[in-house]
Formats: C-alpha cells, sequence, structure tokens
C-alpha cells in the first residue's frame, strides 16, 4: 500500500466517521483507540492528587529531562521497527560511544586519571561527529547483514550486541584505563550536556541542555520521515518489501540507511549519557534497547511494519518515564513496576494490533 | 483521601518546622538506594537500617520514613532513583552508589536541592565527595578487611605451618577471587591481605587471580577451573568477600576435594557465620552491617535535625572490622543474636 492510497483512504475514513451518529460503540471506539493517553491523563491527576510534589517545577522538569535522554535511541529504534525489524544492539551501541565520549573528553588537568594522557581533550563539535560516526557504522553493518543476508534483525542485532560487548570489554581496558569506570571528564563537556542556557529556567529549576538536543533532533526526525524520499521510502518498506521494490525503492540502500541512522542516533545518545549518567563502564548503555522498544511501541509504532509516528514515539518514550516517576511517588513498591511497565506494554500492544485487525 | 492530603499538609508543615526546630514529633524522611539489593551484605545492611530507624523513633522521639530503592546494579537506574528522592523533598538521601567515580553527579544533584547525601560502603572517590559539605562518607576501612583476612591466615601459619604448607615447599600456594574491577574495597583488599602474610615474613607464591564481581556463581566457575589447572595445589584462597568464598567452597565439594584449602572471606554474612561453623569457611571478617546502620542513620537524624554531624574530616565517619574465625565465633553469633531480636 503506497502512502497516497493510504492518505486517500484515511480521509475517506474521516468522512464516513463524521456522517456516522454518535452510536454507544463508535464512542467505545473512541475511547480505546486513545486509551493510553486518556490513561495517562487520569494518572497524572490521580498522582497529582496523591503527591503534591508531581506538579512541581522540579518534577515535571525531570521527567521532562529523562524522557529527552532517552528519546534519541527510541527515535532510531523506532526506524528499525517500521522496517518490521528492532535492534537490540542499541544499548551496547550507547555503552561503547559513551565511553569513546567520555575518555576523548576527560579533563587534561589530571593527567594521572586521564585514559589517553597523550592526547589533550578534544574539542566537543569533534566528539559528537566521532560518536555518531562510531554509531553509524555499527548501525550500517546491522543493515548490511540484514539487507544482503536477509537476516532477520532479531538475529543480527543479537550477533552485533555481542560483539560490541567485547569491544567495549577491551575499550575500558585501553590506555591508562585498565579496566576502571572512565571518570575525571573535562566540565566542558558536563557544562554543554548538563548546564543550562540562562533564560532555560522555571521557577528556580534549569532545564538541561540535553532536552533542547533532544526536540532539535526530534524536529529533524519528523522532517526525515515525513518530508523526504528516504522516509517515504522506509514506509513503503516496512508495509510490504515486494511491493517497494516493484515501485523502484532501493531495499538495500534504505535498510542500511534506517540502521545507520538509528547508530548515528545511539551514538548521540551515547555522547550525552556519558556526561548525564557520569558512569562510564562495560556496564553503561545495558537494556537501553528494551526501554526504547518498549516506549516504541506504547507509542503505536507497530511491529507489524510500516505504520509509526514521531509524535507516538514522544508520547511513548514520555509515558515509561511518567509510569516509573508516578509510581514511586504514589508509593508502589519498586518490585510492583515492571509488572505494570509490562501490563501497559501487553495493552498498549494488543490495542495497536486491535486497529490493524479492523483495517484488515 | 482527605486523610491522605491532610497527613500531607501536616507532613510538610512539620517538615518547615523541624527545620527551626521546634515540632514536638517531626517526622524524618530518609531515601536509600542501594547499589544492588540482592548482594547478600548490602540486604543485611538494608534490614539493619529498617530495623534501626524503629529503635531510633522511639530514641529521638521522632518518625522515621525509610524508603528502599534497588539500583539493580546500573548507575542509570540509580541517579533516577535519586531525582525522584530529591523531587518528592527527602531530608536525608543515603547512596549506595553503584560506580564510585560517578558520585560527583548524585552530589551536585543533591546540593542544588539543598538535600545532605550519605554515601555508605562503597566510598566515592575522594575529590567528588570534598565538592561539598553536605556530602558524607559511612564505611570501613577496605586496608583493614585485608590486614585482617591476611591475619587470620598469618596465625593458622604460626600455630601449624605443615597444616597450612600441604606440599610441604615451605611457600604458601594461594588464589585470588577479587571483587568487581575498579572497587575500592577489591583492590585494598587484595593488596592488604597479602601484604599481612608477606610483611611477616611468610614466602608466598600467587597462583591465579581473577574478578568474580562478589558473586558465588562466578567465583565458583573461577575455582572450578582452577582446580582442573592447580589441584591440590591450592592451599589458600582468599577472597574479597563472603559469597565468593563460599562459591570457592562450592566449587571444591563439587571436585570431591578433601582436605578443603584454607578459605578466608569479608563480610562474616549469616550463611558465612555457618559455613565458620562448619569448618568449611576457615575465617571471615566482620563488616559491621549493624555498625553501619547505626552510623547512617545517626548522622542522618542529626542533619535532618539540623544538629551538627560527628565526623572526621569532615566527611567520614569510618567502622572498625573484626576478624571471625572458630574461636571468635561464639561472640560473634551472640552479637548476630542481639541484632536479630
Amino acid at each position: 500500500m503506497s502512502n497516497e492510497s493510504k492518505t486517500l483512504e484515511k480521509e475517506a475514513q474521516a468522512q464516513a466517521e463524521a456522517r456516522q451518529p454518535w452510536t454507544a460503540r463508535r464512542v467505545g471506539d473512541l475511547i480505546l483507540n486513545n486509551a493510553l493517553i486518556i490513561i495517562m491523563i487520569l494518572a497524572v491527576i490521580y498522582i497529582a492528587i496523591i503527591n503534591e510534589n508531581f506538579l512541581k517545577a522540579a518534577s515535571i522538569i525531570n521527567i521532562i529531562s529523562q524522557t529527552a535522554a532517552y528519546l534519541p535511541a527510541a527515535l532510531g529504534i523506532a526506524g528499525c521497527i517500521v522496517l518490521t525489524g528492532t535492534d537490540l544492539s542499541a544499548g551496547r551501541a550507547v555503552g561503547l560511544t559513551a565511553c569513546i565520549s567520555a575518555s576523548l573528553l576527560q579533563n587534561a588537568e589530571n593527567l594521572a586519571n586521564k585514559m589517553w594522557p597523550e592526547i589533550g581533550t578534544l574539542p566537543i563539535w569533534a566528539v559528537i561527529i566521532i560518536a555518531m560516526a562510531i554509531g553509524a557504522l555499527i548501525g550500517c553493518f546491522n543493515g548490511f547483514f540484514v539487507a544482503k543476508f536477509k537476516l532477520h534483525p532479531f538475529i543480527v542485532t543479537l550477533g552485533t550486541q555481542l560483539i560490541l560487548y567485547t569491544f567495549l570489554l577491551l575499550y575500558v581496558q585501553q590506555g591508562n584505563n585498565k579496566g576502571m569506570a572512565i571518570s575525571n571528564l573535562d566540565p566542558s563537556y558536563t557544562s554543554f550536556v548538563k548546564g543550562s542556557l540562562p533564560f532555560m529556567k522555571v521557577g528556580s529549576t534549569p532545564i538541561p541542555n540535553y532536552v533542547i538536543f533532544a526536540v532539535i533532533l526530534t524536529a529533524i526526525m519528523w522532517f526525515v520521515w515525513n518530508k523526504t524520499t528516504f522516509g517515504k521510502n522506509m514506509f513503503a518498506l516496512g508495509s510490504n518489501e515486494e511491493a517497494a521494490r516493484v515501485s523502484g525503492v532501493n531495499v538495500f540502500a534504505t535498510t542500511i540507511a534506517v540502521f545507520a541512522l538509528a547508530g548515528a542516533l545511539y551514538g548521540f545518545t551515547g555522547f550525552i549519557e556519558g556526561a548525564r549518567i557520569g558512569s562510564n563502564t562495560a556496564n553503561t548503555g545495558l537494556n537501553y534497547e528494551l526501554d526504547a522498544i518498549a516506549a516504541c511501541v506504547i507509542g503505536g509504532v507497530s511491529f507489524v511494519g510500516g505504520i509509526g509516528k514521531i509524535r507516538g514515539i514522544v508520547i511513548g518514550v514520555l509515558m515509561l518515564r511518567l509510569i516509573f516517576v508516578g509510581l514511586t511517588m504514589v508509593g508502589v513498591p519498586q518490585d510492583l513496576q515492571y509488572l505494570i511497565k509490562g501490563a501497559i506494554i501487553l495493552f498498549a500492544c494488543a490495542l495497536d494490533m486491535r486497529k490493524y485487525l479492523v483495517k484488515k | 483521601m482527605r486523610r491522605i492530603l491532610a497527613r500531607l499538609a501536616l507532613a510538610s508543615l512539620m517538615l518547615t518546622l523541624c527545620g527551626c526546630g521546634t515540632s514536638p514529633t517531626p517526622t524524618i524522611r530518609v531515601g536509600v538506594a542501594l547499589y544492588q539489593q540482592e548482594d547478600t551484605f548490602i540486604s543485611t545492611v538494608a534490614q539493619s537500617l529498617q530495623q534501626r530507624a524503629l529503635e531510633e523513633e522511639q530514641a529521638r522521639g521522632v518518625k522515621i520514613n525509610l524508603s528502599v530503592a534497588d539500583g539493580r546494579g546500573s548507575q542509570t537506574q540509580q541517579n533516577e532513583q535519586v531525582d525522584r528522592f530529591l523531587d518528592q523533598k527527602y531530608d536525608v538521601i543515603c547512596v549506595n552508589i553503584v560506580d564510585r567515580t560517578a558520585a560527583a553527579v548524585i552530589i551536585d544533584k543533591a546540593q542544588a536541592a539543598g538535600v545532605p547525601v550519605i554515601f555508605f560502603n562503597r566510598q566515592p572517590v575522594e575529590e567528588d565527595l570534598s565538592r561539598w559539605d553536605g556530602a558524607y562518607y559511612v564505611g570501613s576501612p577496605g586496608a583493614q578487611a585485608g590486614e585482617l583476612q591476611g591475619q587470620i591466615v598469618l596465625e593458622a601459619w604460626q600455630q601449624d605451618p605443615a597444616a597450612l604448607d600441604r606440599s610441604g615447599d615451605g611457600v604458601v600456594q594461594y588464589v585470588m577471587l577479587e571483587g568487581e574491577a575498579g572497587h575500592q574495597d577489591a583492590l585494598l583488599r587484595t593488596k592488604y591481605s597479602v601484604l599481612a602474610l608477606t610483611e611477616a615474613g611468610v614466602p608466598v607464591e600467587k597462583l591465579a587471580n581473577d574478578t568474580a564481581d562478589w558473586q558465588r556463581g562466578q567465583a565458583s566457575i573461577h575455582m572450578t577451573q582452577w582446580l582442573k589447572e592447580f589441584g591440590d595445589q591450592i592451599e589458600v584462597v582468599f577472597a574479597n568477600n563472603d559469597d565468593m568464598a563460599l562459591g570457592a567452597i562450592d566449587a571444591c565439594l563439587a571436585a570431591a576435594l578433601d582436605p578443603l584449602p584454607f578459605v578466608v572471606g569479608v563480610d562474616a554474612t549469616p550463611p558465612a557465620l555457618e559455613a565458620v561453623e562448619e569448618g568449611t569457611l576457615q575465617g571471615t571478617v566482620l563488616n559491621d552491617a549493624q555498625g553501619q546502620a547505626r552510623e547512617m542513620l545517626d548522622l542522618a537524624c542529626d542533619l535532618a535535625e539540623g544538629t551538627a554531624p560527628q565526623v572526621e574530616d569532615g566527611h567520614y565517619v569510618w567502622l572498625e572490622y573484626s576478624a571471625v574465625t572458630r574461636k571468635t565465633l561464639d561472640a560473634a553469633s551472640a552479637g548476630a543474636g542481639n541484632q536479630s531480636e
């Protein structure tokens, strides 16, 4: 199904819906289709009543900051899911790029604790490019195996994940580091990521810079997905590979590009996390992909392929963070939170499939 | 709902009041972030904290609200937990930090929110701790645990060298099971346990060493490997903690080794004390969980009530280790009996 016919169909559907009377069934459908947003709003109201701190500036900015930190990786992984794939190597890619970024941006004044004493502190823009290039390279590797050998991305990225772990373990043992956590970060690096512009404040709580980066990235990704040939090709490929091939989409190049773009975004996440968490070990980034995949699924990026919106991903990431922050605020024990997270993922997926089945 | 709201309003009122020290029964809210609850020693500390909080409540006439979060070995998760504690305006935060080099992030956050932070058991880098006056560390000096561990072996050597030196070559062959790479205690215990022997003039030879990440399972895997390689050449097994010592014993028992090598651990966890009683574990070093919990809560309450805390060098509260062997076990188990009351 090409994009055009999809939009036509949508318009027709919308017109048909507008003509329909407001029956109980239609209202029910409307509620079900927007169930997650409704639940989210109800949850926010409930938590705010139970715990007044929830709606304070510090808490809201905390949730927004966490959303911003997890957003780039989710935006990347969403592309892979649109291609009916997934990417399990995201977490390790974040870990590797975080360790590399941190090691290149250590404080040159404290040479004893510097991983590479021979090279000074690199300029920040160079490290961003290096991190994103390494991420993109990892993505290309994934994409190549998926496109060339028609392996399922689950398998390919599972392999890459393991391979990257070895790289990560070896990297932290290089130079002066000997397997220790990479710390002693340059102040310019931490303030670039965690600092905030003087006017970016709500009350007395500053909004960290990485929120701005996430907003910019989201805008770029929205443009790429919706306004470029590459984006349209990606959706066409995700909906129906054969049809896309016949209509002249370069399947090989598009697949590699989607994975490479995702990789570049993991690289950026790694750069941010290096300073944000401040802990750069072989365990950094572990299981990031799972949160990112969960967020995409909650946000309506369908594993069926070819379906997904940037808006949905942002909502998905925000919702996951809300769950974690909100549940603690109302005093739900930590052990129960995973159950709730799992239930929400299942619920979101079931809703998503229900829409899809209706369409069929 | 109204009751909860009322209670919240009351609590926040009290918080503002207890700053001035006029409130009769203030609530002290303490957030505790553990690096990994599965760690036997850490969970002992957490339990002691809960018990101690009840006692402290009566002693000080305050209400202590203890909230424990498990970081599951991820600094990312722990940072988020600390953020949540800060958002909820806890009075004091206790952090058993996952990555000791990452304390600066947490200290900066706590400083921005004006909430004192007490690190425990896992010692942050010194420069980080000195960033802010409101950051403290409660723990035991890692070197001492190693020294005591070495002394247990030394004592056995002095009593009967032949029993320890089974090969009869006059040299103590040992293997070292290390805690996670880069952990302050792991480095210090590894270094000082052997140093205690060499300084006393006991000739030693290291057969192998590896990190088992504080874990029983991993230690057992390494030990099985070493047993294949060295067999009964291994005379002493140093383990940086009890879980790993027990893992080594698991491997020896599985290999039907008799007699067992001389295994020593650190922490004196309940399973380790049982093993000492059974005679499989020769000795361990009591890492004072109750003491840590007591000092942490004392410090937390002092900070919340605005009393000047009693600390060394402006940041540190140190606790003593003590050696536990079959001989001292009666005293130690009596102590353990007291704690469970």
